[in-house]
């Protein structure tokens, strides 16, 4: 009988059809079910360790972290949800209708679980822990937070914390960063934020249908990040930030021997907890302000150096042997270039290098630098660190700018006058330089010919960093030349009519110089380095003061530091 | 001759066993009344045991005698059913005994094969030649459509689609087993198709709304679409050796609803993997070719229809519902013979094979 037989092949296609369907699920798309599976019934739920701390250089702490409690729950179904955030709402003290509305407001999937209240005290989270023994889905999350003991001390240094932004994701997302993440805006939190990172752990929990908790499948414990020591020193950071209250501006405190950072401040500042608490109002401030208080002056900005070039002219003429100590020009408050008169900001009579340092004499500089050649100074303005970066750790660091003919030339398709070398003599003009690079010029006199590179993390974990970070350059001049300049800017404190004598009446010996930029709007900027004690120079200080009046303001600033640091005994 | 009924016994006791362990591991974790579901699945098979044991004493020339009681008595159920359910204004597919719940409609697929058997092997008196070769179409194809029209309709009002589309599968199977003329089988398919999609308005909402979710699963992932997905996870999700028994998280965790009656293949291949389902194939096909066999060598036409009828139930039932499973059917309400819980398919099941134990027994005498 034929219809039997196609019958039998009909039933045996039938099996034969069920046989391929299920080696199409089972072996050809087996994983992808597999994980489907999982995903259905594993909830992932990650514990953050807490972010490294930022300690000064005795080990105090500027910046910690705090643990505070978060309360999520998985999600499931409604009555249970209902009496569970009623549960949670009598011992928070809340109305249950408000934690409802956080719910929904936070709720993102069914697979995720969903945080209903944050920064709970720890008595509040004690007794959550006893209610999750009835209510197991009820997850108390500790969250580490950023903890800002003193404020806005060193912010710019620090800088602060928030959640990844796109740029920054799509540059870190190999390294392991997620989004969410928080990570580290300007300062040592961003570029170490490697380091002080905290490594992700968490529990992965079984789930049934109705989201319901039914146990533990495992746990990774999170690790905490790495400590990271700055070279500052916090009694020193607060004298200098105590003392430009307020003025715009910025104080750096090094030391001259190791090119160690001791204190760095900036203003306008911020402080970075309005990150960590998330106020809106309070962060668009901080972006909206037109003073920028989120740029760190000391490095993120440069200005016009005035004065203070006035020892990069100086060095590179007694190098050149343009000009020697027995050399003197009659100052008689204004001089002709070509057919330009250029004018000193007083009358100061004959002038040798010494007293032209002190009294910071114009007319002198203007015939230095003539003599010299725009080229010249240039050059040594560069073997001082000026014009190039400083190699600083700290990101967004600007690397200011020294003119020359040659760059006018290809860049401006300008001739170079002799009024422009004028000009950059006295440090005016396209001449840029961040307060950095001035402290760090200035420890090159300090120490008597090594250029250090400024450097403000000394260890990060267990990893000392010190002697690796320690690099002094050898600046070729002869010693006699720095021996000069030296004199020349103890002259400035010493000399009865020294620009910077306000700070003669110190117990510690001063030596210093003054800068008032000129600028094509607003007031002058004030600018002080120095460095003290004189005969063995263990600090050199750069005050900057943005628009604030001429040097004798910047003078007035660091008087009160060294004072203040004199007084503590810090000398 | 005693060799049919020790290979159908051991593999439908194979298949029952591995059925009370999957509708235990899916049920053991539940709270209340479902502790006890896997004793009063063991309670069933040991009395469909006892059905198979007497049920292969008994002549099977008996239920000749006797298929205008048989069809009698379940088409009297299928009423009562279908009365209770327009009182109750509701589905309805059980009639409540004192402790167990009774599924006619499993017991009509079996009466309506008794029937068609044995209204196919009528012969003439004159000669020994069956009457079915002589049938016109009144006769071959009107009457008896008649005859299994009017249960199917009970049972689709049910609601049960799927076991009432059994009924006409397995009649239009014996149909073609029998002399009728293929010209008279395929008008009967021709008149049955062609009005299908008029049919379409007469489905309830849920039973469009899971033809369309074969169509693609997705479009209702949370409603209609969600046991299918679900199902297909289970049993891709077993791989190659499975997920263990009693380590099934889609059937042991309730993502998987139905996971003791209707998807219980999918919860015992999400714990026993590619290697048990096939084998768990291959000892369906070895029962359903044993029955083919019992078919072929019976001399008596009833009962080879019979055993044909039995064996063609049998295939069908576990092809749509192994295939619903994994989403290469619709969902329709069938069990998984010998495997799902549920006391009026295992007894019905193990009848049917009792009866074919005994035609093969029986078909020396003749």
């Amino acid at each position: 009988m034929e219809r039997k037989i196609i019958l039998k092949f009909l039933i045996i296609l039938m099996f034969i059809t069920l046989f391929i369907g299920l080696s199409n699920l089972d072996l050809l798309q087996g994983s992808k079910f597999r994980r489907l599976s999982d995903s259905n019934c594993i909830r992932l739920i990650s514990q953050s360790g807490a972010r490294g701390n930022i300690l000064d250089r005795n080990g105090d702490i500027i910046v910690e972290s705090r643990i505070s409690y978060d309360v999520m729950i998985l999600p499931q179904e409604l009555d249970q949800l209902e009496r569970i955030l009623g549960g949670l709402a009598r011992i928070l003290g809340v109305e249950p209708k408000e934690l409802k509305a956080v719910f929904r407001k936070n709720y993102f999937s069914s697979s995720l679980p969903v945080t209903v209240a944050s920064n709970i005290d720890l008595k509040k989270a004690i007794l959550l822990g006893e209610y999750k023994l009835e209510e197991p889905s009820i997850i108390i999350q500790p969250n580490p937070l950023r903890h800002y003991p003193y404020a806005s001390l060193a912010c710019h240094v620090v800088g602060y914390v928030n959640e990844i932004d796109r740029w920054r994701l799509t540059k870190l997302e190999d390294y392991g960063y997620k989004t969410k993440d928080i990570v580290g805006f300007g300062g040592v939190e961003e570029k170490y934020d490697y380091y002080l990172r905290q490594e992700e752990g968490g529990l992965s929990v079984e789930v049934n249908h109705r989201g319901k908790f039914m146990r533990v499948l495992g746990f990774e414990l999170p690790r905490n990040g790495k400590d990271v020591q700055l070279t500052l020193d916090l009694k020193i950071q607060k004298i200098a930030e105590e003392s430009l209250s307020s003025k715009k501006g910025s104080v750096i405190l090094m030391d001259p021997q190791s090119g160690e950072i001791l204190a760095m401040a900036s203003y306008p500042n911020f402080n970075p907890s309005v990150f960590v608490n998330k106020r809106t109002r309070l962060i668009a401030g901080l972006f909206n302000n037109p003073g920028s208080p989120l740029i760190n002056r000391a490095i993120s900005s440069s200005y016009p150096p005035a004065s203070i070039f006035k020892l990069a002219v100086a060095s590179a003429a007694l190098e050149l042997k343009k000009i020697n100590l027995s050399t003197s020009f009659l100052c008689r408050g204004s001089t002709m270039v070509g057919s330009r008169r250029f004018s000193c900001w007083d009358v100061h009579g004959v002038q040798d290098i010494i007293a032209a340092i002190a009294h910071s004499c114009d007319i002198f500089f203007y015939k230095t630098g003539l003599l010299l050649g725009a080229q010249n100074i240039h050059d040594y303005a560069l073997k001082l660190g000026l014009g190039r970066s400083a190699g600083f750790e700290l990101p967004y660091e600007t690397s200011g700018f020294i003119p020359s003919p040659l760059w006018r030339k290809i860049n401006k398709f300008q001739n170079w006058y002799d009024g422009d070398t004028a000009n950059l003599s006295i440090g005016q003009g396209d001449c840029l330089v961040t307060p950095l690079q001035a402290a760090n010029m200035t420890a090159v006199f300090a120490n008597g010919g090594y250029l250090p590179s400024p450097y403000i993390i000394k260890s990060v974990g267990d990893m000392e960093l010190s002697a690796r970070k320690k690099k002094m350059y050898r600046v070729p001049f002869k010693k006699s030349t720095f021996e000069v300049v030296r004199r020349g800017m103890r002259a400035v404190v010493s000399d009865s009519k020294g620009t910077g004598n306000v700070l003669s009446g110190l117990n510690v010996s001063v030596a210093g110089k003054t800068g008032t930029a000129q600028v094509s709007r607003g007031s002058t900027h004030a600018w002080f380095i120095g460095f003290f004690p004189y005969d063995k120079p263990r600090f050199v200080i750069c005050v900057f003061l943005e628009n604030g009046g001429p040097g004798h303001a910047a003078s007035v600033v660091a008087k009160q530091i060294i004072e203040a640091m004199n007084k503590q005994g810090l000398i | 001759m005693r060799n049919s009924f020790i290979r159908i016994l051991i593999l439908a006791l194979i298949i029952a066993g591995l059925g009370i362990l999957s509708i235990y591991s899916s049920t053991y974790q539940k709270e209340g009344a479902w502790q006890d579901i896997h004793q009063r699945q063991i309670l069933w098979v040991v009395i469909g045991l006892v059905c198979f044991f007497v049920m292969s004493q008994v002549n099977y020339r008996k239920l000749w005698d006797a298929n205008y009681l048989i069809y009698g008595v379940a088409l009297f159920f299928l009423f009562l059913v279908f009365a209770l359910g327009i009182i109750r204004l509701g589905a309805q597919r059980w009639l409540r005994f004192a402790w167990f719940n009774f599924q006619p409609s499993e017991f009509a697929k079996l009466a309506v094969i008794i029937f068609m058997a044995r209204y196919f092997s009528r012969k003439s008196v004159d000669d020994i030649s069956l009457l079915s070769g002589k049938f016109g179409i009144f006769r071959g194809i009107i009457l008896p459509f008649v005859f299994v029209a009017v249960p199917m309709f009970l049972i689709i009002e049910q609601p049960d689609l799927g076991s009432g589309l059994m009924l006409l599968l397995v009649f239009v199977c014996l149909l073609y087993l029998t002399n009728v003329r293929l010209k008279y089988i395929s008008t009967l398919i021709f008149v049955l198709i062609v009005p299908l999609p008029f049919f379409w308005h007469f489905l309830r909402d849920y039973q469009k709304q899971r033809l369309l979710v074969f169509l693609n699963p997705n479009i209702d992932p949370l409603g209609a679409g969600y046991t299918v997905i679900q199902s297909r996870i289970a049993i891709g999700s077993g791989g190659l050796f499975g997920r263990g028994w009693l380590s099934g998280t889609q059937s042991q965790l309730y993502f998987l609803p139905e996971s003791h009656t209707d998807f219980i293949f999918a919860t015992f291949s999400e714990q026993w993997g590619f290697l048990g389902s096939s084998l768990l194939l291959l000892m369906y096909y070895l029962i359903i070719r044993q029955g083919f066999i019992i078919a072929q060598r019976t001399q008596d036409s009833f009962g080879r229809l019979l055993a044909y009828g039995i064996s063609l139930l049998l295939a069908l039932q576990v092809f749509i519902n192994i295939a619903m499973n994994m989403g290469l059917a619709p969902v329709v309400g069938l069990p998984l013979p010998l495997m799902s819980y549920g006391g009026s398919s295992i007894l019905v099941t193990f009848i049917a094979l009792g009866i074919l134990v005994n035609i093969d027994r029986t078909r020396s005498v003749f």
